[in-house]
Parts: structure tokens; sequence; C-alpha cells
């Protein structure tokens, strides 16, 4: 009989070994990093996927249909590189606190 | 069929990991454990054993080979030496935080400076907080047992650990022993297949050692406190079943010499036991009540096994083969352990501590009567210093004359 007692909120798959990702890792959440993020003009937009192709960690893609660059709220941690190599100067940064699911704690990565 | 043959250390630790059926194997040369890797490659070139022979770039390399083909299901297999170990140090913790059952082979060497080449514990017990199970072998036929009585401990399900299987440089590893190489068959029977529980597959793909949040951290450490409480019964039941199949006679933590009428003893762990024996003979011949218990396994420490054996003794002296400068000893590792150990007990030995062996020094009879002289002497007084080094204080001086 093991002396341990795990709480539920604190259970880890042994090892840390998690399900891989196909598309993306929910086990590990990482938009709540950011204290800040980018917000999108879209009329002021050209679409020449700069923010696309500099983003470290691809939270950035053109959605084909509506022809419109879409952001990844889940992974984006705010480095706001994309503002900087934006030429169109269509993003602005905007404090989390600004919106109503912004990023305010931790959350549980799996 | 069973085999008798003369060996080193190093071609036991070899041969161990042939009859083990190793899958993967990761080298790189340091002396003295090299000479593991020399055998190994001359089986696996001589195709007498299966398996791939991969050259790391360094020991950080190798135990991240091990580690990965591990974590795909394979068992591994790598080893090294002295200031090798020591560079490989970041690789110990997520292996057994990533309940990997990898297994390093150890024939241990002094650290630097300057560059010495001879035998001492404190390479890998620097690495002894990591969660790797760790041990030393007196013999070449030791070496080759617990080489595979490790993988089995190590692969249980309840432990899922990676093992240190350690032996003394040159004093092991270099001087050959007379002793038997299992039959396969046997060795199979007793050692299965690795069934890894995340086995390499396209359809079930896994993340090995992902990133983690801090709050996360507290219970993989968890894990592997849980995997320690259960590891003395696992090693107890693989111990006792090895004895039954091969006809060994080995006590799963504490071998003890002598020690049932003792009242000085000897506690130290690896070869060195061996002349602590020849001068516990002698001693008795003298009169002197004492014997020697041999630690067989460093992680775990074996609180129990060893409260049971040392509470016989009046005094116990640790015989040190590493360092720990500044530690409460102001001498080695083991003495501290080894005091915490008995420190519940209601009749405690005094327990001091002996630096000897170091730099790899043959510890000599000599320096055990010399030690024997300090114990009687602590039975009669009550009293005894922390440490002594051994032909360096006043008490313990001239011991090779």
């Amino acid at each position: 009989m093991s002396r341990f007692i795990i709480p539920k909120h604190l259970e880890v798959p042994l090892g840390a070994v998690l399900p891989a990702p196909v598309k993306e890792q929910p086990g590990m959440i990482t938009g709540n990093w950011r204290t800040e993020r980018p917000v999108i003009d879209h009329e002021a937009c050209t679409t020449c996927l700069n923010c696309f192709i500099y983003c470290p960690d691809a939270c950035w893609h053109l959605d084909e249909k509506t022809e419109q660059m879409v952001w990844n709220a889940d992974y984006c941690k705010g480095c706001l590189i994309c503002i900087n190599e934006c030429p169109a100067n269509c993003l602005e940064p905007v404090n989390e606190l600004e919106f109503p699911d912004g990023v305010v704690r931790l959350e549980k990565p799996f | 069929m069973a085999k008798e043959v003369f060996y080193s250390g190093c071609a036991a630790a070899a041969y161990g990991a042939k009859d083990a059926r190793v899958e993967v194997i990761s080298s790189y040369p340091i002396r003295p454990y090299t000479g593991i890797m020399m055998e190994l490659s001359k089986l696996v070139a001589n195709g007498e054993l299966d398996a791939e022979f991969v050259h790391g770039e360094g020991e950080h390399a190798q135990v991240s080979i091990a580690y990965g083909a591990s974590a795909a299901g394979a068992r591994a297999y790598t080893g090294s030496s002295g200031v090798g170990v020591a560079y490989a140090m970041e690789c110990y913790s997520p292996a057994a935080g990533g309940r990997l059952p990898c297994q390093m082979a150890i024939a241990d060497r002094a650290l630097d400076p300057p560059g010495d080449f001879g035998s001492e514990h404190t390479d890998v017990m620097g690495a002894r907080d990591q969660g790797w199970i760790m041990g030393w072998a007196e013999s070449p036929q030791e070496v080759y047992d617990n080489t595979i009585m490790y993988y089995r401990i190590g692969e249980d399900h309840r432990v899922q650990l990676p093992q240190f299987c350690c032996q003394d440089g040159y004093f092991v590893s270099h001087i050959p022993g007379r002793m038997k190489l299992e039959d396969q068959k046997a060795v199979d029977e007793f050692l299965p297949p690795y069934n890894p529980p995340h086995p390499l597959d396209p359809n079930r793909p896994v993340n090995h050692g992902p990133q983690i949040f801090p709050d996360q951290g507290s219970a993989i450490n968890v894990q592997r406190a849980v995997a320690f409480d259960e590891i003395e019964s696992v090693i107890e039941e693989v111990v006792k079943d090895y004895n039954k199949q091969f006809g060994r006679k080995y006590s799963p933590f504490v071998d003890e010499y002598m020690m049932d009428d003792a009242e000085i003893a000897f506690f130290l762990q690896g070869a060195h036991a061996r002349t602590a024996r020849f001068a516990v003979n002698h001693l008795r011949k003298q009169g002197v009540k004492v014997g020697v218990a041999r630690l067989r396994f460093m992680r775990p420490f074996p609180t129990k096994a060893i409260q049971e054996s040392l509470s016989k003794v009046k005094a116990v002296g640790t015989v040190e083969t590493s360092t720990s400068y500044g530690g409460q000893s102001r001498g080695g590792n083991i003495i501290h352990e080894t005091r915490s150990a008995l420190y519940p007990l209601d009749k405690r030995p005094i327990v001091t501590s002996f630096m000897a062996g170091l730099g790899g020094e043959i510890v000599t009879l000599n320096e055990f009567y010399a030690m024997a002289k300090v114990l009687s002497d602590a039975v009669k007084t009550g009293k005894a210093n922390d440490s002594y080094w051994m032909n360096f204080e006043k008490e313990v001086l001239d011991t090779h004359k």
C-alpha cells in the first residue's frame, strides 16, 4: 500500500509520456505565457504572409476560403515578432486583460 | 550449457550484456570500462550478438542514445568511467524521470585533477540521487550476475528505472576471476524480453520528455519516489529467483561476513570487501571480534537491512572510497546515510569512517588492522572522530610499515 495520495488535478502520465500530437499538442498549451496578443486589422492586411513566415510557433496561417490570416490563441506566446515584421502595419499589440478570455492564470497543461 | 571461465570484470560485464540479449549498445572509449565495449564489439562483429553497436561522440551522446533506444522499446546498454560519467550528468535525471530502464556499466575511476586513472567511487556517486538503481559488484562473477539481475529489476513495471551496474575499476574490471557463464536458455527464462509500456508504434505515437509546467514537476518526482518505495521488495524477489535458478547465495542488500558475534565491523561496498575479509581472518586469530558488512545497493539505500546488520555490533567503520568534501563527516559519503539509517534505533553502534583507497590506491591489510584498532578503541572509550584519512592522521599513520 503506497503512502502517497495523488490528488486528481496532479495526476501525470507515468514518466510524462504523452500521446504525440497529430497537429497540435493539447497536452501543452503555451498560449497562457502571453501578456499581450497581436490583433489584426483585416482591411489593412495585404496577406503578404510575413507573419506566417516569421512566427516562431506557426501561429498564423492563411484561410484560403476567406482569404484572411487566422491567429492561433492556444499557442501564441505573445512575442510580437509578427508586428515587427508586418509591412502593412495592420497588427496591434493589445494587453490580455482587455479580453474577456484574456490569459490571467496558468492552465493545467495535461 | 553453463561454462566455467577465467574472465576480468570487463569481460564479465560484456558477457552479462550478451546473455541479457541487449539490443542497442552505445560506446565511447575511456579506461577502464572501455574493455567492456572492446569485448562487446567483438561479439557483435563475430555475429555472436545481434545488436546495434552505435559510437557516441561522447558520453553525453552515449546516454542519449541509450535513452532513445530504451524509449523506442529496446534493451539498451552503455557505460563509462570517471570524467566520462560526469560528462553525461545531464542525461541521468531525464532517463530516470522518463522511466527508461537502460543500463550503464560503470568501472569506476577517480575524477580529475590531476588526471588520475585509478579506481575511486567518486565518479558515479555524484549521480546517486538522480533516480537510478546503483550498486557495486566485488568480483567478475557478481558483475555478470548483477548485469542480468539489474535488467530484470529495472524493467519490472513496478520499478521502470535505469541502472548503474558498478564495479571497481582495475580491482574488478581488470583482474580476471574464476566465474561461471550461465546457459543462455536459463538466462532467457530468468530474464524475458523487455516489455516496454510505450513501444515505438506508428499507430500509437507518443511524446517522450515534453515540456511541463512547474506544478507538474512535483508529481513526476513523486512517481520516482513511489518506485523507490516498491523497489526493495522487487529486488528481494529477483535476487531470490536468481539464487534459486543459478545456485548463488547473494543476500539482496547486505553481504555479511562473521557478523554474528562481531563487536566491530567494516562497512563498505565493492572490491575492497575481499581484502577486508582476509583482514578479518587474521584479526580473528588475534582474538579481535570483527566482521564485514558489504553494501550491495547504494540506491535504493537499504535502511532496514543495514539496521538489522549493523545493530549487532558496538562500533562500525564505513570504508569510504569516495569523497564528500565539506560534508558533515569531512570525509566520504557512506557514513552520512549509515548514521542516518541507524539513528532511530534505541541501541545503535558508534559510527565512524575511514578515507581509504582514494585515487585508486590499494586498501592494504595493514590499513584494515589500523581501522580495527580505532574501532576497538572506540568501543572502550565510547568515542570516535567523524572521519580518519588513512595514512594522513596520527591515529592511522604509517600503515604501510
